[in-house]
């Protein structure tokens, strides 16, 4: 892949107008800036397929992307130095993706389809700003069109302009260009075809550049793929390569979090009931019926409720009340509190751990729940057909919003199944106001945030959750619940 | 030697069954008995010059071997796959064969390849198929397919091939259907194969190319330049797709509109005059000749027409006097022109595809929906599809496979085609006149004389010394640089 002759100029490989990449860079990187560089990039790619499978319109597309981009992937910026940083930034972390991405064909065809995603909207916005700036790209890409000469477009216009209004004729460039080169536009019979070429006119040349870019990709990453295992091998790199398409690259929900309406170990129940996915519901309902939970279960779920703002002590409570329905509070401080301790940063090594992100949770090293008596994982990932059909349906989900669940759980599509999971059960969210439904499917805390968010906002006359915990009858009835007596009862 | 082991001859092996590709356009499962009598159709060749009438058997194994043994062209077949490379290249060519040790079993053997013509001619003779298909050019020999992984092995070339099948025509043509043809239908091929061989020629610059007769109701198309081998399975698609109407569907519109292709527009005028001799007349498919007819036709006018009152109109004028088919159609297209080019008509036209362009485009679209070429997509699009060869004989009407002269395609008759017991008792009655001379090619004894001629002399020999001169321009290209003369 770094066969590329060294001739081409420092200019090409850092103008910014080359994203068609097809030098790579020939400067040193600190491992942070590989990383970071990286992940924004993924960040990038990651959207697009996102914003693919929500059926945005063209205008609503772009204008995503184009935030998304401006964020994570600029290609201006304020300063020279701060423009350099950025062709840097976007040059090498093509590279790097290329480099993390190459080693599967399944790998390559994501890799391939989303660069390709984003090459095609960098192009026609270049396309449209026209003139000098397309030609110096087309230049330093090293794509040469043959023009046809005025005479030539004049002899042949009525085969040229059979599908153009007389002004656009007039106004256009035609390239001639071998018809394999030109097959999409060919196949659909948009152009004349003689001898062989292609007479392309200059609008139509991003259909054709994108396919030079894609076959130009594809043979690289073909090319990668051999050289992968020589490169993975470096302890600096190779486990952040091999890892790559793992990384989660929404929201952090280490840190604890206070949403408004804290969770208290009292609360944990109302909050199953209307604002926490799926695997945690389930997580929690097994919990209340078996009055514990295995190990996988108590870290996701525990992570997850430290994510979701509750604190140490409320967990240990909430844990307790639990468990010591069928053990002995002395038995839970001995066998389950040190761990609770120790996720939250407070014990051994004192590293507070993050919550698990949707993929995690999916994929993890010990995420399929085939014991009995497991409660983790993901439901629709990890359960049945059938079982998640009742699940929903106990839940009162049925109908078409059942069925185009289970549908996306049949294409193995689980966070658009979580996610429509959230839309049926949060209807109207999207034009809520105050509810962002960022992350919502990525990541359980992600889906919790905006649960909260849009319930408080649909109920603004109810007190929030606190508030409503601090009503006389909720006062009294938590101070009947105590370590090892009773149910913690639904305040509803 | 060929993968199939002797002692599983008689056995369908189950790889065998699956490898049968799905692509291959002709029906796979033909219950061929060679003790049949012909149909009515597959009859006795007229051909004055022909021996003694064979009118029971079209088809037979032991015909099949004299053919096998004499007739086929196992030299120009090798000439021509080579294309000018003498080693590791035709050895690489996939071929498939189907045979029929008994009556009941028919048994397709895949991924037959051979290292030259040596071989090639003694396992055809051995194995005496039924039908043999050419394939691909694979990166390795496919008879060792089985001991090499997906990743390596894979085609590497193929010549861009077509299909066009009487029986796709089957919503239009009246007089037949199914398997059966006539010299009336047999008028679609003629013009499906002047479209396409412009097309192929003018629009894509392809040189070396040649149609052959299915042998019985198609024909297909070989486009052997280099360029066209090379093709990716997308780029041969888009060439596919860039002739293709959408015209299985008799009921949809083609969605043509006053942006017309020049493809689309020069296809146009060669087949409208085509329509007009032979398909609008009693004698073609009668499409104006009698009321009913007509009748069925006005009917595919757009709702304009019918406001208009064109369709009862004409029906009323053509019932009054008699207008010949080819008039009828005049007088409708200017009748339909009148209202399209209307006053202001342009004007109001809100967006293509309304009511008027549609009308406007009527004419063309029923011209094509009747002589367009209806390709058959799937046979083009990959190169691992397996297509018949050519000089096979057909084992239903023992026509052998003969190229076709595109410049005198109006006059080709499938009903005059050499057929298997034809030349075979042409060979004999040679050899009673003439002893076994040895001094010419077997078939230049035959009505095959014709065909081989027109295949070398037309196809295999040009493209031999087009290959010839590249590569010696080549060599000298070389030699100047490395500085030998």
């Amino acid at each position: 892949m770094f066969t590329s002759s060294r001739q081409s100029s420092s200019k090409a490989s850092t103008s910014t107008t080359n994203f068609f990449y097809t030098t790579p860079p020939s400067y040193e990187l600190s491992l942070e800036d590989f990383e970071s560089f990286a992940l924004s990039r993924l960040i990038v790619l990651r959207k697009i397929e996102e914003l693919k499978v929500k059926g945005l319109d063209r205008n609503q597309y772009n204008d995503a992307l184009k935030r998304v981009v401006n964020l994570q992937l600029p290609s201006s910026g304020p300063s020279p130095s701060a423009k350099k940083h950025n062709e840097k930034r976007d040059l090498a972390s093509h590279f790097i993706l290329r480099l993390a991405y190459c080693r599967t064909e399944e790998l390559r065809r994501w890799l391939l389809t989303q660069e390709l995603a984003l090459f095609k909207f960098r192009l026609e916005d270049l396309e449209k700003r026209g003139g000098k700036d397309m030609s110096a790209f087309m230049k330093n890409a090293g794509i040469s069109f043959d023009k046809i000469t005025q005479d030539e477009k004049q002899s042949m216009q009525s085969q040229l302009r059979f599908n153009m209004s007389y002004r656009d004729f007039e106004a256009s460039s035609f390239y001639r260009i071998p018809f394999a080169e030109a097959v999409d536009l060919i196949g659909r019979r948009l152009v004349h075809v003689r001898a062989g070429m292609a007479y392309v006119p200059g609008g139509k040349l991003v259909s054709i550049i994108c396919a030079r870019f894609r076959s130009h990709l594809s043979r690289s990453l073909a090319k990668a793929a051999a050289s992968f295992s020589h490169v993975s091998s470096d302890t600096r790199i190779g486990p952040l390569l091999k890892n790559m398409n793992k990384q989660y690259t929404g929201r952090d929900f280490g840190k604890q979090h206070t949403v408004e309406g804290d969770m208290n170990a009292s609360n944990v129940d109302e909050y199953a009931q209307r604002s926490m996915p799926l695997c945690m519901r389930q997580v929690h309902d097994g919990l209340k019926k078996d009055h514990k939970l295995k190990h996988d279960g108590r870290r996701q779920y525990g992570l997850f409720l430290k994510g979701a703002g509750l604190t140490m002590e409320e967990s240990l409570l909430f844990f307790q009340n639990e468990f010591t329905k069928i053990m002995s509070a002395d038995d839970f401080n001995k066998n389950y509190a040190y761990n609770i301790r120790h996720s939250y940063g407070k014990e051994g090594k004192r590293q507070s751990y993050t919550a698990f992100s949707s993929t995690t949770i999916i994929m993890g090293p010990r995420s399929n729940p085939s014991e009995v008596g497991s409660h983790h994982g993901c439901p629709f990932a990890h359960s049945g057909d059938a079982s998640l059909a009742a699940l929903l349906g106990k839940m009162g989900i049925g109908g078409k919003d059942r069925d185009d669940i289970m549908a996306h759980k049949k294409n193995k599509m689980y966070q658009l199944a979580c996610a429509k999971h959230f839309e049926v059960t949060h209807p109207g969210a999207a034009k809520t106001e105050g509810v962002d439904l960022d992350g919502v499917g990525n990541h359980p805390n992600a889906w919790f945030n905006s649960s909260v968010q849009y319930w408080k906002n649909k109920e603004p006359a109810k007190k929030d959750m606190k508030g409503k915990i601090n009503t006389p009858m909720a006062k009294v009835e938590r101070a009947v619940v105590s370590p090892g007596s009773g149910t913690a009862k639904e305040v509803v | 030697m060929p993968a199939l082991q002797e002692s599983n001859a008689q056995k369908r092996k189950p790889e065998e069954v699956m490898e049968k590709p799905p692509l291959r356009s002709s029906t796979a499962s033909i219950p061929i008995s060679p003790y049949e009598t012909s149909s009515s159709k597959a009859v006795t060749s007229s051909k004055s010059s022909s021996g003694p009438q064979q009118n029971a058997v079209v088809f037979s194994p032991e015909l099949l071997r004299i053919y096998y043994d004499r007739l086929f062209p196992y030299e120009a077949m090798y000439d021509w796959l080579s294309y000018g490379v003498e080693k590791d290249f035709f050895n690489r060519r996939e071929w498939s064969f189907t045979i029929q040790p008994t009556p009941e079993d028919e048994i397709y053997i895949r991924y037959q390849s051979f290292k030259d013509l040596e071989e090639f001619k003694s396992a055809v003779i051995k194995r005496q198929p039924n039908k043999i298909d050419i394939g691909a050019v694979f990166t390795h020999q496919p008879k060792d397919h089985n001991n090499l992984s997906k990743d390596v092995f894979h085609t590497e070339e193929r010549e861009l091939v077509f299909d066009i099948d009487l029986t796709d025509y089957d919503g239009v043509r009246t007089c037949c259907s199914g398997a059966n043809i006539c010299n009336k239908c047999w008028k679609y091929m003629n013009m499906a194969v002047k479209v396409m061989d412009e097309g192929l020629k003018t629009d894509f610059g392809f040189n070396n190319l040649v149609w052959f007769y299915s042998g019985r109701r198609g024909v297909h198309c070989w486009v052997c330049d280099e360029s066209a081998r090379t093709l990716s399975n997308d780029a041969r698609s888009a060439v596919a797709t860039y002739f293709e109407l959408p015209l299985e569907n008799e009921e949809k519109s083609l969605d043509l509109n006053t942006s017309l292709h020049p493809m689309l527009a020069r296809s146009f005028g060669v087949l409208e005059p085509m329509f007009l001799d032979h398909l609008v007349g009693e004698e073609g498919m009668g499409l104006l000749s009698n009321q009913e007819q007509w009748v069925k036709l006005l009917k595919t006018l757009p709702e304009e027409a019918r406001k208009a009152g064109i369709a009862a109109e004409l029906d009323k004028e053509w019932t009054k006097r008699d207008v010949s088919p080819a008039d009828k159609w005049k007088m409708l297209k200017s009748r339909i022109e009148k209202e399209t080019k209307k006053e202001g008509a342009k004007k109001q036209r809100k967006f293509k595809g309304d009511e008027s362009e549609r009308l406007e485009m009527w004419p063309i679209e029923t011209v094509f929906r009747h002589t367009y070429p209806r390709l058959d997509i799937n046979v083009s699009k990959m190169q691992n599809h397996l297509l018949k060869s050519p000089f096979c004989v057909h084992p239903k009407t023992g026509r052998v496979c003969i190229p076709m002269d595109v410049s005198k395609i109006d006059s080709f008759d499938p009903f005059n085609v050499p057929t298997l017991p034809q030349i075979v008792s042409e060979l004999e009655s040679y050899a009673k006149e003439n002893g076994e001379s040895k001094n010419i090619p077997d078939w230049q004894k035959t009505s095959l004389k014709g065909s081989m001629q027109f295949f070398l002399k037309t196809f295999l020999n040009p493209m031999k010394n087009e290959q010839r001169k590249r590569r010696m321009e080549e060599k000298a290209k070389e030699e100047a640089f490395t500085g030998d003369f």
